[in-house]
C-alpha cells in the first residue's frame, strides 16, 4: 500500500476506534473478544480501503466490525456449542438502600441484562442508535437492511426493553 | 391519522427521522389524542434512559497500541496473517551479504561479525516474537494487572521463576504474562505497558559467561531491545517505546525486582 494511502487510512479510519470497540463490546459482550474483533476489522478495512469512497467512514468501518463480530460469534458458538453465552453481567444490587449510586448501578445492570436478552438484530439497532447516535440511513448501511427494517427493529427493541424494565410502553397495535 | 398509524411512526418521530409532512401529521394527532401523547412521553423517556445509561466505551490503550504496531509493519496486510516467523530471514540475509564484503575487506571484521551474529539472531527472534504477540489473541496467556496472579502462573509451565515486579507507581502498569518458544526452549514473557506502548520482557537462565553488569541495546525495525543480566537470568526487554524510556523501564524493573 502506498504511504499516502496508509496516511489517509490513519486519518479517516483510526479516529473511529472508540465507536468500533463500543459496537464490538456490545455485540460480543467480552472485552478480549471485542479487542481481537476490532483489530481484525481494522486490518480488513485496510485491505479493502480502496473500495471505500469518500462517504461515511464511521459507518463503513462499523459494517466491517459487525461482520468480524458475527464471524467470531459463530465460530465461538460452534466451538463451545454447549456453553451458555451469558457472561460479564454486572452483579445487581438487590437491596433497598437509598444510596443513589447503588440504585443507578442496579438500573444500569437491569438495562444491560434486558439488552443482552434481546435478539442480536434488535440489540445492534439499539446500540447503533442510542449509544452511538447513528441515523437510520447509517444503521441501514452498517447492518445492510432497508431503513424500514431499521425502524421496526428499533421500535420493537425499545418496547421489549421497556416491558423488561416495567415501563408502560406497548407494542404498536 | 389513526392511533395505529401514529404508533407506527412514533419511534421515527422521537428519532427525528420523519419527513416533515409525516412529522406534522403525528404532531397534529398527538395534540388531540391523550393515549398517543402518553405513549410518546414514555417512548421519549425510554430512549433517553437507554442513551444515558448505556456506556460508550473507549478503545483500550493496548488495542490502540496493537493496531498502531500492526499498521507500522512494512506490510501490514500480511502481518495480520498467521505467525510471520520468517520475517527475520531477509534481515539476516542482508547481514550475510554484508559479511561477504567484510570477509573480502578484512579478516578482523569477519571475526567481529561472527561473534555478534548469534546475539543478533536472538534479538531478531525476540523482536519477531514481540510483533507476533501483537496479533489478535497472542498478547497474553494470563491477563492480569496483579503481580501475584502473574508470577505463580508461570509455576510448572517454565523451569525458572521470572521476576514480576509491580511498576504501576512508576508508570509501567503490568498487563499480564505469556509463554513463547524461542531458541529451542519455552520462555516466560512478562508484559507491561506505557501509554499506548507495550513492553515485553523475556527471561532465560543465564548460562553464558558474562559479567552481570553488561547491558546491550539495539534497535530492529523501529523496536528497541535492551538485554541485561540479573539474578541468574538473562533478560531482554522489547518495545516500540523510545530508548530513554525503555532504559528507564529497565532501571525500574531491576530496582523493584
Amino acid at each position: 500500500m502506498p504511504p499516502n494511502d496508509l496516511q489517509r487510512f490513519e486519518r479517516v479510519i483510526v479516529p473511529h476506534l472508540d465507536d468500533a470497540y463500543t459496537l464490538a463490546r456490545y455485540l460480543l459482550r467480552d472485552q478480549h473478544e471485542a479487542q481481537d474483533a476490532v483489530q481484525d476489522a481494522v486490518l480488513r478495512a485496510l485491505r479493502y480501503f480502496e473500495t471505500y469512497r469518500d462517504g461515511d467512514a464511521r459507518a463503513w468501518l462499523l459494517a466491517i466490525v459487525r461482520n468480524c463480530c458475527l464471524t467470531r460469534h459463530r465460530r465461538a458458538r460452534a466451538e463451545r456449542a454447549n456453553i451458555s453465552f451469558v457472561e460479564d453481567v454486572d452483579v445487581v444490587h438487590e437491596g433497598r438502600g437509598t444510596d443513589a449510586r447503588a440504585i443507578e448501578q442496579s438500573e444500569r445492570a437491569a438495562l444491560q441484562r434486558a439488552l443482552d436478552a434481546l435478539p442480536p438484530e434488535f440489540r445492534e439497532a439499539i446500540v447503533l442508535r442510542e449509544v452511538q447516535g447513528l441515523s437510520y440511513r447509517e444503521i441501514s448501511d452498517v447492518v445492510g437492511v432497508p431503513i424500514g427494517t431499521v425502524m421496526s427493529r428499533l421500535a420493537r427493541g425499545r418496547r421489549r426493553l421497556a416491558s423488561a424494565l416495567g415501563f408502560g410502553a406497548q407494542e404498536a397495535g | 391519522m389513526t392511533c395505529a398509524q401514529c404508533r407506527e411512526l412514533l419511534d421515527a418521530y422521537v428519532d427525528d427521522e420523519l419527513p416533515s409532512e409525516d412529522a406534522a401529521a403525528v404532531r397534529e394527532h398527538i395534540a388531540s389524542c391523550v393515549d398517543c401523547a402518553r405513549e410518546l412521553e414514555l417512548l421519549t423517556a425510554m430512549s433517553r434512559r437507554i442513551g444515558d445509561t448505556l456506556v460508550k466505551y473507549q478503545a483500550p490503550d493496548v488495542l490502540k497500541a496493537r493496531i498502531r504496531v500492526a499498521l507500522a509493519q512494512p506490510d501490514p496486510l500480511t502481518a495480520g496473517a498467521e505467525a510471520p516467523v520468517p520475517r527475520a530471514i531477509p534481515v539476516r540475509r542482508l547481514a550475510f551479504g554484508g559479511l561477504g564484503i567484510a570477509i573480502a575487506s578484512s579478516i578482523l571484521t569477519f571475526a567481529i561479525v561472527r561473534d555478534v551474529a548469534p546475539d543478533r539472531s536472538l534479538t531478531d527472534q525476540v523482536v519477531s516474537s514481540h510483533i507476533r504477540a501483537l496479533m489478535p489473541g497472542h498478547l497474553t496467556d494470563v491477563a492480569s494487572t496483579n503481580q501475584h496472579n502473574v508470577k505463580p502462573w508461570f509455576n510448572g509451565r517454565v523451569d525458572l521463576s521470572p521476576p514480576v515486579p509491580s511498576l504501576d507507581s512508576v508508570g509501567f502498569p503490568l498487563i499480564g504474562g505469556r509463554l513463547d518458544y524461542l531458541q529451542g526452549r519455552t520462555v516466560p514473557v512478562i508484559v507491561y505497558s506505557r501509554r499506548q506502548h507495550l513492553i515485553d520482557v523475556y527471561a532465560w537462565p543465564d548460562t553464558r559467561e558474562r559479567r552481570s553488569t553488561e547491558i546491550s541495546a539495539s534497535a530492529r525495525n523501529g523496536y528497541n531491545v535492551i538485554g541485561w543480566h540479573a539474578g541468574g537470568l538473562a533478560l531482554e526487554a522489547v518495545s516500540d517505546l523510545n530508548r530513554p524510556e525503555l532504559e528507564q523501564f529497565v532501571r525500574a524493573f531491576n530496582a523493584a525486582r
